[in-house]
């Protein structure tokens, strides 16, 4: 069952994408995890994150982006223009950071000099950066609107009855993994960091309902005593986005375990439930925009840090390790606070920068990692 | 941070510098002369500034008063909130808050001391901020969070939605010093009743924040006096933009950052009043004369910035344009969107009108000013949708006049240079010869001064523009 999950999760493409397709079904991408997978599922398509994996050059992504932004929407718009993302019959941009929702505007402009690599169903997506009613209105005008766009471009209709059934349907995944969080925080830990990561990653790349047979299938095997600590160290990794499994195999190659992060790949996508009843785009806006846990929410640094402290000693790890993407001043400069007030918390933090997409810098993290295990061994 | 550099406290270095600068126009002329000699590292900067006769001198005076305010405050019983450029201050002072611009602080210590502020934005780095942050908050934000500036009582500002980066220094500087903060939040639309409502909630949100921290209520016929004031400014300020249309440019160089620099101390305040006729009257005189505002009296090319200006090396940018005979239209800064205003008005709701007739009109309109200040109105949508930053470049360049378009940035700008090779590339379709420079407008170890004018330079000449 994992090879399922890291088959999916080393791919932009997969078989469940290859085969929805093949039913003539569509395919919505989304880069950010303030945009509400529930409605496109409602509208009977794929919510699909959009990732930069597997990347080998940015002489695309630059040509449109300056030369100062994160490497994750360059990566991101890179696939799209050589291709890579030729199964979207749509794409949500969202402001998540200022790189991201520029991806809106590149994307539009590479679509005009590579033709075919826009999908034909293009949106932007306003979301407020505070929580407060009016800003839970807007963002809920905003749901709205897109459910009104997707229903007149795709000749669909989404109800209430159907969009309480994707947010019980989501809800129920989101249950399975925090389940699978308590397992990984237990003493014995049932999975590698890297593997939990597939686990969570092939989510946002396959059918939900298929993805949640498989959850059910294989966290009752997760269950059994595991070797997987055998003395290692408990980490947990905090900061800006991370899709890449190279990425934890390489945090993890010097005698740690990831046993628990707060990441948009990670757990931030899936640590807190829709209320399933009330009028549905509500208690959409209300779950989606009240998820502070991304810097871009300015002013919630203590519910933050609350959150992480939390995390970390349920999980009872050793030492976290914030990261950031190079350019990510969000998470990189909330980090530098995470770090003087986590270290005063007595729990040891690294802060690490890096680039998103291929693992050229090996050497120096690992180097790093060594450091940081020596220190907390 | 060197041992000297910690002797004197930041704000209170840059106040006594203009303080005493602002004395020295009080001489005869040859005793000005004299003095330069005596401040060999500020002194071109500040002649810069007393060159221009009254306006210039006033300049210096409200700046050096401003910042006064702001290190006395406490004493003063006053309270005093971090706060943007991009904020609109009656409100602040409405309710008797000294707002201290953090921005402004940076150009202030960019310009003036002696080894300008790159001790300040490394000691950012040093604490955990990262070094890609933005150079235009994290000079002066250095000195706030080393202990070396008046200690802020709260923190106000209204970049979310339009700039992570500017938004960012203010939620870091809350969280590291644990003062209050409060952010207006800005949707990607400026105007239109659902956008407009947004602002006018979240503005009156602002309002019981400020009241919550100060103890106090808003005092309508204060208000009504500042709101009176800043439409006189108003007024002001689009005339200098109606006469930048002329040709050639009646409008000194130098009065681009006066306008920007003054107003982001003083809006609302009487003292930016008369600045602000005296630099009309002096343009109006240049107007009648048919002279260009450049010392030289010759105007060869007329450039436009896109953004921001270049604010290193003694503040050289305006002087070095006037001594090539090219006239500085204005960035970014300087336009504010007023109904008024000679480049507002083709969309409907564009450019914001204050009212006066009750206190309701008042907080409405003053929301509605605040969410048109500069890149608060331009910035926060998609580059080229109705009323962005496209469009109001075009509008301008044309209504300007312009030979050329200039875009300089920081490296922290993540918003800009992120949309900018499309807005140039767009800009250049239009017949618009465009220059985008990868330099730090606060940081010359990015770019050199003299770098920079070799660029601008070759650009003008291989274009053929002047």
């Amino acid at each position: 069952m994992i090879e399922s999950f890291r088959e999916v999760a080393r791919s932009i493409g997969n078989r469940y994408v290859e085969e929805w397709k093949e039913r003539g079904r569509k395919v919505i991408g989304y880069p950010c995890t303030f945009v509400p997978d529930e409605i496109i599922h409602a509208a009977g398509m794929l919510p699909y994150r959009l990732r930069g994996i597997n990347t080998t050059t940015l002489s695309i992504g630059d040509t449109y982006f300056g030369p100062v932004i994160c490497s994750f929407p360059k990566c991101i718009l890179q696939l799209a223009g050589q291709g890579g993302y030729s199964f979207l019959d749509g794409a949500v941009i969202v402001n998540g950071c200022d790189s991201m929702r520029r991806l809106d505007e590149c994307w539009r402009k590479a679509g005009e000099d590579y033709p075919g690599t826009l999908p034909g169903y293009f949106r932007y997506l306003g979301v407020p950066h505070k929580v407060a009613d009016y800003s839970l209105a807007w963002y809920a005008d905003e749901l709205r609107a897109f459910v009104k766009s997707l229903e007149e471009h795709f000749g669909v209709s989404i109800g209430t009855p159907v969009l309480r059934r994707s947010i019980r349907l989501y809800n129920r995944a989101r249950r399975l993994l925090i389940g699978l969080d308590d397992l990984r925080s237990s003493p014995e830990t049932p999975l590698s960091g890297e593997d939990a990561a597939a686990v969570v990653l092939a989510g946002f790349a396959m059918p939900r309902e298929e993805y949640t047979r498989m959850l059910r299938k294989f966290l009752p095997g997760m269950e059994k005593p595991s070797q997987v600590m055998n003395g290692r160290k408990r980490l947990m990794v905090v900061g800006s986005t991370s899709d890449d499994l190279d990425f934890f195999r390489l945090l993890e190659s010097s005698g740690g375990v990831v046993v628990s992060d707060t990441m948009c790949f990670g757990s931030r996508s899936y640590h807190d439930l829709v209320d399933e009843k009330g009028d549905p785009i509500e208690a959409l806006a209300a779950r989606y925009l009240s998820h502070k846990f991304c810097p871009r929410m300015f002013g919630y640094y203590k519910e933050r840090l609350a959150f992480i402290h939390e995390r970390a000693l349920s999980a009872r790890v050793d030492g976290i390790i914030l990261q950031n993407i190079r350019f990510c001043d969000l998470h990189g400069s909330e980090n530098g606070i995470f770090e003087r007030d986590l270290e005063a918390r007595g729990i040891p933090c690294m802060r690490i920068e890096r680039e998103y997409g291929p693992l050229v810098e090996t050497g120096r993290i690992r180097m790093r990692i060594d450091a940081f295990m020596e220190r907390i061994s | 941070m060197k041992r000297e550099t910690r002797e004197y406290n930041y704000d209170w270095n840059i106040w006594t510098i203009l303080e005493n600068a602002a004395l020295v126009c009080d001489g005869t002329p040859k005793e000005y002369r004299s003095l330069l000699s005596c401040i060999p590292h500020f002194g071109s900067a500040l002649d810069i500034f007393i060159r221009q006769g009254e306006p210039g001198i006033r300049f210096i005076r409200l700046v050096s008063q401003y910042i006064r305010n702001c290190i006395t405050a406490r004493e003063r019983g006053k309270k005093t909130a971090l706060t943007s450029f991009s904020m609109a201050t009656p409100i602040l002072y409405a309710l008797d808050i000294v707002p201290i611009c953090l921005e402004a602080f940076t150009i202030f210590g960019t310009v003036v001391l002696k080894r300008g502020t790159g001790e300040f934005l490394d000691y950012c780095c040093e604490i955990g901020f990262t070094e890609t942050s933005c150079s235009s908050q994290r000079g002066a934000l250095g000195a706030y969070l080393s202990g070396l500036a008046t200690r802020p009582d709260m923190i106000v500002c209204n970049s979310p939605g339009w700039c992570d980066s500017n938004a960012n220094s203010y939620a870091f500087a809350s969280a590291y010093l644990g003062i209050p903060f409060y952010q207006l939040n800005y949707p990607s639309e400026v105007s239109g009743k659902r956008s407009s409502d947004y602002h006018r909630q979240d503005y009156r949100h602002l309002i019981s924040f400020l009241e919550g921290h100060t103890g106090t209520r808003i005092d309508t016929a204060r208000l009504g006096s500042i709101i009176d004031e800043t439409m006189k400014q108003d007024e002001l300020i689009n005339e200098l933009s109606d006469l930048q249309m002329l040709v050639p440019n009646p409008v000194p160089n130098i009065y681009d950052l006066m306008i920007y620099g003054a107003k982001s101390c003083a809006n609302g305040l009487p003292e930016l009043t008369v600045l602000l006729s005296s630099m009309v009257d002096r343009c109006r005189e240049n107007a009648v004369k048919g002279l260009p505002g450049n010392s030289t009296a010759r105007e060869k090319a007329r450039g436009m910035f896109c953004y921001i200006d270049h604010y290193t090396t003694d503040a050289r940018l305006w002087d070095w344009m006037d001594a090539n005979d090219i006239s500085h239209l204005g960035s970014i800064l300087c336009r504010y969107w007023q109904a008024d205003a000679p480049y507002a008005g083709t969309h409907d709701g564009e450019g914001y009108r204050l009212d006066k007739g009750s206190l309701d009109s008042m907080i409405d309109t003053l929301a509605d000013m605040t969410a048109r200040m500069p890149m608060v109105k331009q910035i926060r949508g998609p580059y080229d949708a109705p009323q962005m930053w496209l469009d109001d470049n075009l509008r301008l360049a044309r209504l300007l006049k312009a030979d050329f378009v200039v875009y300089f940035s920081t490296v922290g700008c993540r918003n800009t240079w992120g949309a900018v090779k499309l807005l140039v590339r767009d800009l250049e379709k239009q017949g618009l010869p465009s220059l985008m420079l990868f330099l730090d407008a606060f940081d010359d170890r990015v770019m050199s001064w003299d770098a920079v004018t070799d660029r601008i330079s070759e650009f003008i000449h291989v274009r053929g523009i002047a």
